[in-house]
């Protein structure tokens, strides 16, 4: 065997003792490696070079980036999320002729998607979502995280705080968590349009906070343009709708007149 | 396994990984991405921030690669510039012998950019602009990769461009055909160098390479030296070859005749007189007899003057022979330098060779009106345009008691017309003129009309060669009161003194100037022109000021003509004055300064002066401004005929008639002489324009095109000579068209339809005097006598070759082409005769031209009996045919050749096809197809036989003038008639 692809192995089988036993700072060291070990393998992407030991090699950096993308999960580290998963996925998009598929495939897209919507880059979302197969949708992460697109494009947040109760996988409770605050975000930017001012009660109930406290540090972090008085809460209406643009006439009649000018001028 | 095109379809796990942590990571996504940017370079592009931040990074070791990566995503984004920017940024990485799109475009921008800054700093020499060092790195590794690899051209062309002299003298050295490189910078910097200060800068290296060669090119060395005015150069040059073996002594006589062609007066003159000072001190130094003692000679000369003694050898003996040899050639030399050798074997070509077609003009008097006075002086004009420099004046004097009608200024017209017709006449001259000059001391018989004609004809004979008659000039000048003498004198003495910027007489004709008189004054103005052409002088400023000051429009036009000329070839130098005539507030003035950018700028087709030329085209509110500015387009594009059609195209279609005027001229200008076809689609409906004078200037303008082609080169020029006859023959034709047709005719048939119009010179200078010639010709639109000036544009198509004694000998060469192609015209046949002979027969082409041929033949019969046997063939032939009545018999396919005999008539389109035949006697020194060639005697002991041996302007004779002897038709013997049809065997 390649001691390359021995050299990986062993590192790999010891990153995934250490991931095992949630030692996460060991974990993420020997990653770094791991990648790093990976480029030297010319059967990657984006050459695919077709060396004997390519299938194993696939198999392996396939394998390694899965880990870290759900390590990327344990350690709540988004970033990192989205960089394993944009190296990953080449291995599920253009190594279908070469390797079986991974059985972790879709819990790891349905994952991405689930990020997606909790960034609220529902564009992003749907891009994701075309790229897949029709029977993808099928399957039981797609389809949670599909259904939760729509409960919230719906506004029917209450489906999408319940859903955490039934995940498909235990990594999805991360983001289910973080998916909160985007609801909160969506309803304070609803309510902002809709009222012109509410009572703190309603506001706490509303933006599912237990105490004034919370409220008050969410408004100064996050909305700092709003306003608390008279135990109500203002919601500064955005700047005023701006005019509709100027039509630059006398600029039009100069051009024309000019373009005049010149045609008598010529011909 | 998987199949073999297996790809990747998203970068996006390559630009994730430039986001890890890890250099190594980096590194590799880098790597990765910059041989996959061709595909993925939408991707990359929204992550280009993140790689620019790598490069930015100074930890990163690899920044260039990232710079190497932006620059590609840019260039598919089409951001040329960052995207040369970040090129520059990836130092060695970035690959100039690299075969891809990539780097040929980005090579070419760093060229464009480099050339442009080069060029900025060039212009602003205050500050220098920054120089981004790793640009000039890129474009120097470009240039010494061109040079490794041989491709010279390239490697000049871009150095020319980026103005590196440094690397053109190198690509230069480097190259193995030297002077074929040499010749082909000269071409470079005449054709692409704009900026006038560069290229002299440019010929300077040059001709520094040119004297570093063991066997220098002297003919290209002093075409080089001429344009940057060195005479003193030029003349130790001449001065060595002089005092050389006879091939040298040949080869100063044929660079003296090249340098002559290039009409610059003062720069002869300058070489002449450093020729003199040369042989001063080389015969101070060489008679080793009386070694006198030099302290007189100048040191200046002192390196030139070892060259001359070392080849008298020393022997005492021989130093008388080469002393005799060296001051007769040194005569010779003097004679071609002072252009009367050139103008005397000019005009005995001329002569000689005459076929003007008298039954033209003849059509043309009898169809005119009497006493329509315009038509009647267009048609002495067109005499003289048709005879110029011929010395015929056959028709004149066959038509006196008609001629006699002229009277007041068409007087002047026609005595001014044996001006032209006498042209380079220069020592009978004055005899010719004498019975119309102001009798000196005696009370004037004749009327000033003739008077003032018959000075400015002097000039026109003595044009920029007027040392002999400049005096008798000047004291007709002061001699007079009369305006009208006064205006014919001014504008002799320009001519004769054309360029030479002599005090004395600016200072006689400014006195005539502030006399005020509108007649005197405008002929001033233009004479004040003509003596400073092209010397910038601060005179233009005082001219200017009077012109404010004048009451008179005439003097301010005159002098607004003579301010243009001398700003001449200026370029840059005449911006401020351009800028304060196109200024002025007085239209004639803004005319004036569309000349001055005409001349300033004439034969560079520069793109600014275009820009501004077009712009008052359409803008200025003064008719006559817009017409010359479309005009000056033509002066401005000499250079590249073929841009002109296409430039002034749409102007020519304009509603107002002026401009489609100026653009009928402007062609006519820019491609006279070369019958360039568009050139002729586009006059062509011009010539039926609903206005009569758009109908004068096209039919003008297409003459000059057409002038010297032929109805089988372009069927278009027998169209066009129908069309003029009619015009004339109208009864019901405007007068302005009917002039138009007339002075056409004479510029087709134009010098015995031996000459063309050239404003350029073999050499690719220009042609000072033609140039001018045209400028003042264009003037006729005010003043008809102006007409005559276009005779200065008239060069003869000759190919003249001399030998060392500067005599014609017999020489043959080949043009290798049908002969008809570039055949004069056939003679028009008397149409009351011919309709009632031939009416029935179709007739075939060449059988008519025998049968015309034959009734020449016939007419000339009736005075000498035959002699040429040809003619009797021709005469049977025609009988045969016409007594069996039919045409069967093939007609004799023409030869594909033709051998000319020296002298013999060359037109400019035929000069491609000339070839020197090996193996004969004589071989020319330069290979030029035409013009004065110095001819090497292979074979010195043998006898040589010489034509052309005497002058035939004995011959000549005037209307007036004493009855001059006539002798010798030696001359006549060499004009053949062309060749008839082979014999051939009749069978039934």
């Amino acid at each position: 065997m390649d001691p390359k692809l021995v050299e990986v192995t062993q590192l790999f089988s010891r990153f995934k003792a250490a991931f095992a036993r949630n030692d996460f700072d060991t974990s993420v060291g020997l990653l770094s490696q791991l990648k790093v070990l990976l480029t030297k393998f010319p059967s990657l992407p984006p050459s695919f070079q077709q060396t004997p030991n390519a299938v194993e090699e696939l198999k392996i950096a396939r394998d390694i980036y899965e880990h870290a993308v759900v390590l990327s999960v344990k350690i709540e580290d988004q970033d990192a999320f989205e960089r394993d998963f944009c190296q990953l996925k080449p291995y599920y998009m253009d190594t279908c002729d070469i390797i079986p598929q991974s059985p972790e495939e879709y819990p790891i897209l349905g994952l991405n998607l689930l990020r997606l919507l909790v960034q609220n880059r529902i564009a992003e979302f749907h891009t994701e979502l075309e790229l897949l197969p029709v029977n993808a949708l099928e399957n039981a992460c797609i389809k949670h995280a599909v259904e939760l697109e729509q409960s919230f494009m719906e506004g029917a947040y209450n489906r999408v705080l319940s859903a955490r109760q039934a995940v498909p996988h235990e990594t999805y409770v991360y983001f289910m968590d973080l998916l909160a605050k985007t609801v909160r975000d969506e309803l304070a930017g609803c309510s902002e349009k809709g009222y012109d001012y509410m009572s703190i009660t309603e506001a706490k109930q509303m933006l599912m906070f237990s105490s004034d406290q919370e409220l008050r540090e969410y408004i100064t972090e996050e909305h700092p343009e709003w306003e608390i008085k008279d135990g109500c809460v203002f919601f500064q209406k955005a700047k005023e709708t701006q005019p509709c643009k100027e039509i630059p006439s006398l600029q039009v009649i100069n051009q024309t007149l000019s373009y005049a000018r010149e045609l008598e001028r010529i011909v | 396994m998987a199949a073999a095109a297996v790809m990747v379809s998203s970068a996006s796990g390559l630009l994730a990984m430039l986001q890890e942590p890890a250099a190594e990571l980096k590194l590799h996504a880098l790597a990765n991405l910059n041989s996959l940017v061709h595909v993925f370079w939408p991707e990359i592009s929204t992550s280009v921030p993140a790689i620019e931040s790598l490069y930015e990074d100074e930890e990163f070791d690899q920044r260039q690669l990232a710079a190497l990566v932006v620059s590609k995503v840019f260039y598919y984004l089409g951001e040329l510039n960052d995207s040369l920017s970040y090129a520059l940024g990836a130092g060695p990485l970035f690959d100039v012998s690299d075969d891809s799109d990539y780097a040929h475009t980005l090579l070419a921008k760093a060229l464009d950019e480099y050339a442009s800054i080069r060029s900025r700093s060039l212009k602003a020499t205050g500050e220098e602009e920054m120089m981004d060092p790793r640009l000039e790195a890129i474009v120097e590794r470009m240039l010494d990769k061109c040079i490794l690899d041989g491709k010279y051209q390239q490697a000049m062309g871009m150095s020319v461009e980026c103005m590196r002299l440094d690397k053109l003298e190198q690509a230069i050295s480097r190259c193995d055909n030297l002077n074929g490189a040499l010749s082909y910078c000269i071409n470079l910097s005449h054709q692409y160098v704009s900026h006038r200060e560069y290229r002299c800068e440019i010929l300077r290296c040059l001709v520094k390479i040119y004297q570093t060669l063991p066997n220098p090119d002297f003919l290209s060395i002093c075409q080089c030296l001429m344009f940057l005015g060195e005479p003193e150069t030029v003349g130790n040059i001449l001065g060595k070859l002089l005092s050389g073996s006879k091939d040298d002594a040949l080869l100063a006589f044929q660079i003296a005749f090249d340098l002559v062609e290039n009409e610059n007066q003062a720069f002869l003159l300058s070489v002449r007189n450093r020729l003199d000072t040369l042989s001063l001190q080389a015969s101070a130094q060489a008679l080793p007899s009386d070694q006198t003692d030099n302290a007189a000679t100048e040191s200046s000369g002192d390196a030139q003057m070892a060259d001359n003694v070392v080849t008298p050898n020393g022997s005492v003996h021989t130093v008388d022979s080469n002393e005799v040899a060296h001051a007769d050639r040194l005569t010779k030399i003097k004679g071609i330098l002072s252009g009367e050798t050139s103008i005397q074997l000019t005009l005995q070509f001329l002569y000689s060779h005459n076929r003007s077609d008298l039954l033209i003009l003849k059509t043309i008097k009898q169809a005119l009106e009497m006493r329509n006075s315009v038509c009647h002086s267009a048609t002495i004009c067109s005499n003289a345009i048709m005879h110029a420099g011929t010395t015929v004046d056959t028709f004149l004097r066959e038509n006196l008691e008609w001629l006699s009608r002229a009277t007041n200024w068409a007087k002047f017209s026609a005595t001014s017309g044996l001006g032209v017709i006498h042209r380079g006449h220069l020592t009978q001259g004055r005899a010719l003129m004498a019975p119309y000059l102001p009798q000196s001391g005696a009370a004037s018989g004749g009327s000033p009309y003739s008077e003032g004609g018959a000075l400015y004809a002097l000039g026109l004979i003595h044009a920029n060669h007027g040392e002999g008659i400049k005096q008798f000039l000047r004291e007709s000048l002061h001699n007079t009161s009369s305006e009208v003498v006064q205006h014919g004198a001014c504008l002799g003495l320009g001519l004769a003194a054309l360029g030479t910027a002599d005090e004395e007489i600016f200072e006689d004709i400014k006195n005539i100037l502030y006399t005020d008189s509108a007649v005197a004054g405008e002929a001033a103005g233009i004479g004040m022109g003509l003596l400073m052409v092209g010397t910038a002088s601060e005179k233009a400023g005082e001219m200017l000021a009077y012109a404010h000051d004048t009451q008179h429009e005439k003097i301010i036009r005159g002098l607004s003509l003579g301010i243009a000329l001398t700003v001449y070839g200026r370029e840059e130098e005449a911006d401020t004055l351009i800028e304060q005539m196109t200024r002025d507030q007085d239209p004639i003035l803004r005319y004036g300064g569309m000349y001055t950018l005409a001349l300033a700028y004439r034969g560079t087709a520069n793109n600014k002066a275009i820009h501004q030329l077009l712009h008052f085209a359409v803008s200025d509110v003064s008719d006559d401004v817009r017409r010359t500015a479309v005009l000056a387009l033509g002066f401005v594009l000499y250079n590249e005929p073929e841009q002109t059609p296409r430039i002034v195209s749409l102007l020519s279609e304009s509603y107002n008639p002026h401009v489609r005027y100026g653009a009928a001229l402007a062609v006519g200008i820019s491609c006279a002489g070369t019958g360039l076809s568009d050139a002729i689609s586009l006059l062509e409906p011009l010539t039926s324009d609903v206005v009569d004078f758009v109908r004068q200037g096209a039919l003008i303008a297409m003459a000059m095109v057409m002038i010297q082609t032929n109805e089988s080169y372009d069927s278009r020029v027998g169209t066009f000579r129908r069309r003029l006859e009619k015009i004339i023959l109208d009864k019901h034709e405007d007068t302005m068209s009917k002039m138009g047709a007339i002075l056409a005719s004479g510029i087709l048939d134009a010098g015995g339809r031996n000459v063309t119009i050239r404003l350029k010179s073999r050499s690719k200078h220009d042609k000072l005097t033609a140039v001018v010639g045209l400028a003042v010709f264009t003037q006729f639109w005010y003043w008809y006598p102006l007409t005559y000036f276009i005779s200065l544009a008239f060069s003869p198509t000759a190919f003249i070759g001399l030998n060392s004694d500067l005599k014609v000998p017999k020489f043959e060469f080949l043009s290798n082409t049908k002969p008809s192609l570039f055949d004069y015209p056939k003679p028009t046949a008397q149409q009351t005769t011919t309709a009632s002979v031939k009416l029935p027969t179709a007739i075939l082409s060449t059988y008519a031209k025998a049968k015309s041929r034959a009734k020449k033949d016939a007419e000339s019969k009736a005075l000498e009996k035959a002699e040429a046997p040809q003619s009797e063939d021709a005469s049977t032939a025609t009988s045969m045919q016409v007594d069996g009545g039919a045409e069967k018999k093939a007609p004799e396919p023409e030869p594909t050749f033709q051998i000319l005999t020296n002298p013999a008539r060359v037109v400019p389109a035929q000069e491609k096809f000339i070839k020197f035949l090996e193996g004969g006697r004589y071989e020319p020194v330069k290979l030029a197809p035409s013009g004065f060639v110095l001819l090497r005697d292979l074979k010195p002991t043998e006898t040589e036989e010489l034509v052309l041996t005497d002058a035939p302007a004995t011959q000549a004779a005037t209307a007036a003038a004493a009855g001059l002897q006539g002798s010798g038709a030696s001359a006549m013997a060499v004009d053949e008639d062309p060749q008839p049809p082979q014999p051939f065997e009749y069978t039934s």
